[in-house]
């Protein structure tokens, strides 16, 4: 069902700008396709219903209730609405605070109307974790997003998800491409004043927890101390410290991979996942022992000196070893075709064809702190779908519908709208 | 809770007699008449509402000394026939940055003497203008002391052009910065003639800037976070000095300039002003005021507030509405009109209806019960101030309210009521004469404007 621009209009006009009734409903079925679970095999000639935004029912013999949306999937694939593990889409008011080394009190902050989202939709996607740069040593917090083209910034946000800062090592924190003259450049500018500057700052919250910790416990005593100064900064490392706060790490050669596994266990915390991680496969026994995981790309190399040993068979020999990899795009255009850098982990390793769709459904979901609301197709989970026209990883296979929280957001027969428009929003590589 | 007006309430003991017609020569502009008037058979408009069919208002020394239907008009005042004209509250602009260094301003030339950053306009340097020719002084992105008043530096073809829209008292507003000082009020009669800074602290400016040279904060989302821990750190300097003063063993205040500048800001003894224009740019500036616990923050710009209305009923703030309107296809959401959503693809033209939607925007606000003030903001409407309220009515806004929302709502929102925003004995004789019987009526030409019982 088409809606004319006349009575979009009016909705705007009408300062309501919400999704018009018709297309918010939350209640639709896909019949007779083959539905791919991740968690339960696949289900040829399935049926998935989707109520109140959660799905209520999948399997061979469903019945449809009365009076909801039916689409038919004849011939077609649904899989779970894929996850993006690593985005710098849809960000405004800029993606790296740059200008110091330790930064984990800014926050990235969504904007809602870029277009961006709309074709990330058009890929399948249904969340992504906007990330901070990787300009800093400690970057800023990102934030979870569910891809409701439409809703505000606010509405945008994955409730339930966890809260994430960015870590970065290596060349783009050394800013190892600077041309300005080594006197004017930031600290640190090696791989050993990384090192430091994670230990410094960790030692500083310390500080920071015994100076409140005292305080509370100091309070019976003396009533009239003053309550210490609040310091976001080291309030955000402290949060680490307590695990409230997961490090998401970019990292690409397996020594800085190791030191930053080392630094956070002397420490007392955990790298929760390492972003692109490229020499992961040399060092996946020991990630795997720490209990990190992997979000990498699946044939990117040698696009800088410290990405020269990258494989195409990193995704494959991690996960063999254990670690919960997931495939990412870091990229407003690679964000339309995850479900092509997934088939690669089948195609480099001979990865089983569940376990490559794993890397963009169930094992980012993991990795975002989402996987009890998304990532397979089970009842009881949000109504995030992907409804192909074939096999996700078959060359010709397009997507037809994303639905998100059962609304069905994107929709391959509005597709002309993706050639016209141009994302406005930041994008490339971090 | 009037903190300090600059000018004290006797002030026309210079004016050593009320003889009329005591001409002044303005070099820059044309001579002004400061004298005592009584403006005789005309439609008084006291204040939004108050009206007075047929009456006089007198002025003397520069104040309102009698206003009503039937008043004795003193001897030696000059007498004007008004019959056929009204007589209103002089338009109160809640924001503008005219006259204003501007802390955006990037460095001048080193070696310029006069440009110590952070030092114009205090410690007698002389300081330039936004928009003045040459180069300018600049200004820090983060004085949290400075007072715009201190700072206003008007020409005075823009005064002119104030008082040609009708506006007699100007809320002042830096354009950009972080904490770039806080808000005054000034008057838009000639310099020559008078001081025209009305108060200061009237508020603490915060607005969504960055540091220049690659300093922290270097983006938006970096100034975000910097608010939000100077905030913090204003708080715990206050509790500090409360303990200090209180003699309470190691409490010693850090003194250090910009926390204890923001403190009465940050414990809610100041009013903070967040410039902020779009939907997201509320939404954030709600969070903030939300979690640092700020009552009543004023939100300068407000160009989308309707589209955040929510956010601006949580943090219980007044906007200060700019009628420099943003282009109806550049509001937050527009795309969602082209793309997805079973649309075309194609952005629809903009329409008559999209334009009052972005007018319609005090109008709107108000039906939602969010006070509102209208001011210039993010623009110079000169002489066009009426003009664009008129704007506003025809997209929704009633007469009366159009009128409280550039008078008597910005004069308490700048803590100036003692001074201006009605026409009421013992207020300054700041109004504006119109023909026909309503102010913003589109054939309605302004014959007289009087700042302070001067006649422009």
């Amino acid at each position: 069902m088409r809606l004319t621009i006349s009575s979009a209009r009016a909705a705007f006009v009408a300062g309501v700008l919400a999704i018009p009734a018709v297309l918010g409903a939350q209640d639709v079925a896909i019949r007779n396709a083959t539905i791919i679970t991740i968690a339960n095999g696949d289900i040829p000639n399935g049926t998935i219903v989707v109520r109140g935004g959660k799905i209520t029912a999948v399997g061979a013999n469903v019945a449809i209730p009365a009076g909801i949306r039916v689409i038919d999937g004849t011939g077609k694939f649904v899989m779970p609405g894929i996850i993006d593990a690593h985005s710098h889409a849809a960000l405004e008011g800029g993606i790296n605070e740059g200008s110091e080394s330790v930064t984990p009190e800014v926050r990235v902050q969504v904007k809602n109307d870029d277009a961006v989202i709309y074709r990330a939709l058009a890929g399948g996607v249904t969340a992504a974790l906007q990330l901070h740069g990787s300009a800093n040593t400690i970057g800023g917090q990102g934030n979870v997003v569910k891809m409701r083209w439409g809703a505000s910034a606010e509405d945008m946000l994955f409730k339930g998800a966890f809260r994430i800062v960015k870590f970065a090592l290596g060349e783009n924190v050394t800013r190892a491409s600077s041309t300005e003259p080594a006197d004017q450049r930031r600290f640190p500018m090696t791989r050993m004043g990384v090192e430091f500057t994670v230990q410094y700052w960790f030692n500083k919250a310390k500080e920071y927890q015994k100076e409140w910790d005292d305080y509370r416990a100091g309070l019976k005593a003396n009533p009239n101390a003053i309550m210490p100064r609040r310091d976001l900064r080291l309030e955000a490392l402290s949060d680490i410290l307590k695990g409230d706060l997961k490090v998401h790490s970019h990292s690409y050669r397996a020594d800085e991979i190791l030191m930053l596994i080392r630094v956070a266990e002397e420490n007392g915390f955990k790298v929760h996942t390492f972003q692109h991680v490229l020499e992961g496969y040399k060092v996946a026994d020991e990630m795997a022992r720490h209990g990190a995981m992997a979000s990498t790309f699946a044939d990117m190399w040698a696009y800088k000196v410290e990405a020269w040993d990258a494989i195409s068979f990193n995704m494959a020999l991690m996960s063999s070893r254990g670690v919960v990899v997931s495939v990412n795009s870091d990229s407003d255009e690679r964000i339309r075709r995850l479900y092509h850098e997934a088939g690669l982990g089948v195609r480099y390793g001979n990865m089983p064809v569940n376990e490559a769709l794993k890397m963009i459904t169930l094992n980012p979901a993991r990795q975002l702190g989402v996987d009890k609301m998304t990532g397979t197709l089970e009842t009881g989970k949000d109504g995030d779908i992907a409804v192909f026209s074939a096999h996700p990883f078959a060359p010709e296979a397009m997507v037809e519908y994303t639905l998100v929280d059962g609304k069905v957001l994107f929709d391959r027969s509005e597709g002309a709208a993706l050639g016209k428009q141009a994302a406005t929003g930041p994008g490339g590589n971090q | 809770m009037v903190r300090r007006l600059v000018r004290a309430l006797p002030l026309g003991v210079f004016v050593a007699t009320a003889a009329a017609s005591a001409q002044t020569n303005n070099p820059a502009g044309p001579p002004v008449a400061r004298s005592n008037y009584a403006l005789t058979n005309v439609r008084i408009v006291s204040a939004p509402g108050r009206v007075i069919e047929r009456g006089t208002v007198v002025f003397v020394d520069g104040r309102i000394a009698a206003v009503g239907a039937n008043v004795p008009i003193p001897a030696g005042v000059v007498r004007m026939d008004l019959a056929g004209y009204t007589v209103y509250p002089g338009l109160i602009d809640a924001a503008t940055s005219i006259g204003l260094p501007n802390p955006n301003r990037v460095l001048p030339t080193a070696g310029d003497a006069t440009a110590a950053p952070g030092r114009g306009g205090r410690g007698g340097q002389p300081l330039g203008r936004a928009g003045a020719a040459g180069p300018a002084p600049d200004l820090p992105e983060v004085e949290a002391g400075a007072e715009a008043a201190d700072m206003f530096q008007p020409s005075d073809a823009e005064l002119r052009a104030l008082r040609a829209g009708g506006v007699t008292t100007v809320g002042l507003v830096f354009n950009g910065g972080i904490f770039p000082g806080r808000i005054g009020a000034a008057l838009t009669g000639t310099q020559a003639n008078s001081h025209l800074s009305l108060r200061t602290g009237a508020g603490q400016q915060v607005a969504f800037g960055t540091k220049r040279g690659g300093l922290y904060p270097s983006t938006g989302i970096g100034s975000v976070a910097f608010i939000r821990q100077a905030f913090l750190d204003a708080q715990y300097e206050g509790r500090v000095e409360k303990a200090f003063k209180a003699g309470i063993p190691g409490a010693r205040p850090s003194n250090d300039p910009f926390s204890r500048a923001l403190v009465p800001a940050a414990t809610n003894a100041m009013q903070s002003w967040f410039v902020a224009s779009d939907e997201r740019q509320i939404g954030r500036v709600a969070d903030i005021a939300t979690e640092m616990e700020l009552k009543n923050p004023v939100v300068v710009g407000s160009q989308e507030g309707w589209r955040a209305i929510p956010a601006l009923k949580r943090m219980g703030a007044t906007a200060v509405v700019s009628v420099m309107w943003p282009a109806p296809d550049s509001v937050t959401g527009r795309v969602f009109l082209a793309i997805g959503l079973g649309k075309s693809g194609t952005a629809p033209p903009t329409t008559a209806a999209d334009t009052s939607e972005v007018r319609g925007n005090a109008a709107a606000l108000l039906k939602a019960g969010v006070p509102v003030a209208l001011a210039s903001y993010g623009g110079a409407s000169g002489a066009n101030f009426r003009d664009r309220i008129r704007m506003a009515i025809a997209a929704g806004l009633s007469p009366d309210d159009a009128l409280r929302a550039a008078t008597v709502t910005p004069a308490a929102l700048l803590g100036v009521t003692a001074a201006v925003g009605t026409i009421e004995v013992g207020k300054l004789a700041n109004v504006v004469v119109v023909s026909g019987n309503d102010l913003f009526a589109a054939g309605s030409t302004i014959k007289h404007v009087f700042v302070e019982g001067r006649l422009y």
